[in-house]
């Protein structure tokens, strides 16, 4: 399904998935998408999409509808198209339509022997190595051009490295820098970027060839940098008298020649910045070599080629940036979405309790006092138990490691939740495996751990109308040196797409009754005993999860399966 | 209408119902008790209770669609409903107040009453 990503602007991490036919955008509350900001209409754009193409039209805004930096009427959007509104930037994708031949049936991988193909490897290249690729090899003779372009080709490559190897910016620039000075015949240089927020040229690498004369200070044109920003065009400046009616030699004698290049950083969407670089020829050194210009076009043409490599990679990581922060901030706000559910529900329960403790009070009704005191002791339980959780969460504890009975542990934890169980009318079966010897294990963790699951698969199987079933069941596998205790529920299942969410933390598919940190819990509860969580569900039938514990006896103190350190009991 | 009326309370928290069944008890009027929505509707259809009670987080559906389960299984003549939670349309039954949680049990309370009051006054008028 297609949709924008709000990757700037007060919906910041919202992602708005939309269909085929009309989609209306703007600031009231009637439109399909609706914009928190200011700056947008209330009705201010649709998008029309049929057959995998879509298309936003303006709809009269008054500020306007941007795609890729440039203000449209109507515009075909491609994957990847920025779409500006008011102040809100956000990202259009839409996955890619069913291709239409089956390419595996052209390409095929299949083993040599199947395929009798006789090849074998004749030379193989590192990475590292195929960055010399175009580097001169000294015996060969070279024709003045050809070692030109060579070189050339040679630094457009390992720009192409660099904007690989690295998502620091600062990091990259400078490599860019070297590179050029590796390449161009350049005294000093400079990248400047434009700043996010206020538009301007902000320097971030200066670069000067050492024994340079004219010191560390650039200032540069601004004339200069207007036409290059403006045009999108890179250009090649001498200050190198070329009227006729002056004397050329004696002008360039008092003063020399100075050169410079500037070219625009070009990226997909935008003129990130510009990379500037001069050099002056001395008097005496003309005096020497003779009128010879430094730059030369074909410096301009690799400086805009390098320039357009380092721009689409200031553009991958402000982006990368930014999806980051917004992928951060919506997981804030879920966090909070769902504990402030799950302690509105607390807070319910409190209030209960307290209205059965104020009315039998005043009608001196002990029985309906205890009540209530009773259901305000169990929400205390509650709040105890999130922050438990909560703790148990977020530090590194070490489990506390004891001889211990896991059928125990279980029998504990279901006879705890039979009542509740009851209650939503599903029954819990327990069977357990009477061969399991006593182990080393957390069992107050493990006691977490297996109820937190159980929790879960009873709230799973009362979620189907019949009446449902949970079956809680204890494995000894001394052959794979573990033990098993898997909680099988007959509730809808798991989707499958829910599936990759599990055991992300703050994530609950029970609405308000969840507070998204069981699984989490009880997963890094296993984690910590070197153990595991399998799941299995069958959609409209069930789930079973698995939790896998290493089978420590106690005073071996050498044990191969267990990641963690045994302390003598 | 019985003789003492009657409210059949649809909640998945066994504290509320308590909370309710006990409260409305005391003052004369008799409580049925479901936490899910089959047994309740079950309950609905049997006993024809004079008020319900449901709790709009009751599963995984969205809220709108608990009433809309409800009505649909309990298919009987349908009784003034008190919907716990918020809702972003008001169902087709004029009969409905919804109370947002977290809601006070006083409010709440006295909003039965009241209704059942009403009620009782209407069933009294001569046909």
């Amino acid at each position: 399904m297609p949709s924008l990503f709000v990757i700037r602007g007060n919906d910041q991490g919202s992602r708005f998935e939309f269909a085929e036919g009309t989609t209306s955008i703007g600031r009231d509350a009637s439109n399909d998408i609706q914009l928190h900001d200011t700056e947008v209409s209330r009705r201010h754009a649709q998008i029309y999409g049929s057959k995998d193409v879509y298309t936003v039209s303006d709809l009269d805004s008054s500020n306007g509808t941007f795609v890729n930096g440039r203000p449209v009427e109507a515009h075909r959007l491609e994957s990847g198209d920025h779409l500006q509104i008011g102040r809100t930037l956000m990202l259009f994708t839409q996955p890619p339509g069913a291709p239409e031949v089956d390419l595996s049936d052209k390409v095929a991988i299949s083993s040599d022997k199947a395929f009798g193909d006789q090849s074998h490897i004749v030379h193989s290249v590192s990475h590292e190595e195929s960055s010399h690729f175009f580097e001169l090899s000294p015996q060969v003779e070279q024709s003045a051009w050809l070692a030109r372009a060579r070189g050339n080709l040679q630094a457009m490559y390992r720009a192409a490295l660099a904007v690989s190897q690295t998502l620091d910016i600062d990091k990259l620039l400078h490599r860019i820098m070297e590179l050029i000075f590796e390449s161009v015949e350049a005294d000093r240089g400079c990248v400047m970027l434009t700043d996010a927020d206020t538009g301007r040229l902000q320097p971030k690498v200066q670069r000067t060839r050492r024994n340079s004369k004219d010191g560390d200070r650039i200032t540069i044109s601004e004339t200069i940098l207007d036409y290059v920003m403006e045009n999108g065009e890179g250009v090649l400046t001498s200050d190198a008298q070329q009227d006729d009616r002056w004397n050329p030699a004696a002008s360039i004698v008092r003063m020399g020649i100075r050169e410079a290049i500037c070219v625009p950083m070009r990226g997909r969407y935008d003129i990130v910045g510009v990379i500037y670089i001069d050099t002056s020829t001395s008097p005496q050194e003309l005096m020497l070599k003779g009128v010879a210009n430094r730059f030369s076009e074909d410096h301009l043409k690799l400086m805009v080629a390098i320039a357009h490599q380092a721009a689409l990679a200031v553009e991958d990581t402000r982006y990368y940036s930014a999806m980051v922060q917004a992928e951060r901030l919506a997981a804030v706000g879920q966090t909070i979405a769902t504990l402030s559910h799950h302690i509105k529900n607390i807070l319910q329960g409190i209030r209960g309790g307290s209205y059965l403790i104020e009315m039998g009070l005043s009608e001196h009704d002990e029985t309906v006092v205890r009540k209530g005191w009773k259901i305000v002791e169990k929400n205390q339980n509650k709040i105890s138990a999130l922050v438990l959780d909560m703790l148990t969460f977020s530090k590194e504890r070490e489990p506390d490691l004891q001889p211990a009975d896991i059928n125990r542990v279980v029998c504990d934890v279901v006879e705890l939740m039979q009542a509740h169980a009851a209650d939503l009318d599903v029954a819990v079966h327990c069977r357990l495996a009477d061969d399991i010897p006593t182990l080393v294990f957390d069992p107050e963790g493990m006691h977490r751990a297996i109820l937190n699951v159980i929790t879960n698969a009873i709230d799973a199987a009362a979620d189907s109308e019949r009446s449902g079933n949970v079956e809680v069941a204890t494995a000894y596998l001394p052959e794979d040196g573990k033990i098993q205790v898997s909680i099988r529920d007959d509730g809808p299942g798991i989707p499958a797409d829910e599936m990759e969410a599990l055991f992300r933390p703050f994530v609950s598919s029970k609405k308000s009754r969840g507070t998204g940190l069981g699984l989490p819990v009880s997963q890094k509860i296993l984690s910590e005993h070197g153990g595991r969580i399998a799941v299995e569900s069958y959609p409209g039938k069930g789930s079973c999860f698995s939790l896998e514990l290493p089978a420590v006896a106690p005073g071996t103190g050498r044990e191969a399966t267990s990641q963690t350190t045994i302390e003598e009991p | 209408m019985h003789a003492s009326p009657s409210v059949l309370i649809v909640d998945r928290s066994e504290e509320t119902r308590e909370v309710l069944e006990t409260a409305l008890e005391k003052r004369g009027i008799r409580t049925l008790c479901a936490a899910r929505i089959h047994r309740a509707a079950e309950m609905a259809r049997a006993q024809q209770p004079d008020l319900i009670v449901l709790d709009l987080e009751l599963d995984r559906s969205n809220l709108g669609q608990v009433c809309a389960k409800f009505q649909a299984e309990a298919d009987c003549q349908q009784p003034p409903m008190v919907l716990l939670g918020s809702m972003q349309k008001a169902p087709a039954n004029p009969h409905c107040e919804i109370v947002a949680k977290p809601y006070h049990y006083g409010l709440l309370i006295r909003k039965i009453e009241e209704i059942l009051e009403t009620l009782n006054r209407d069933s009294r008028k001569p046909a």
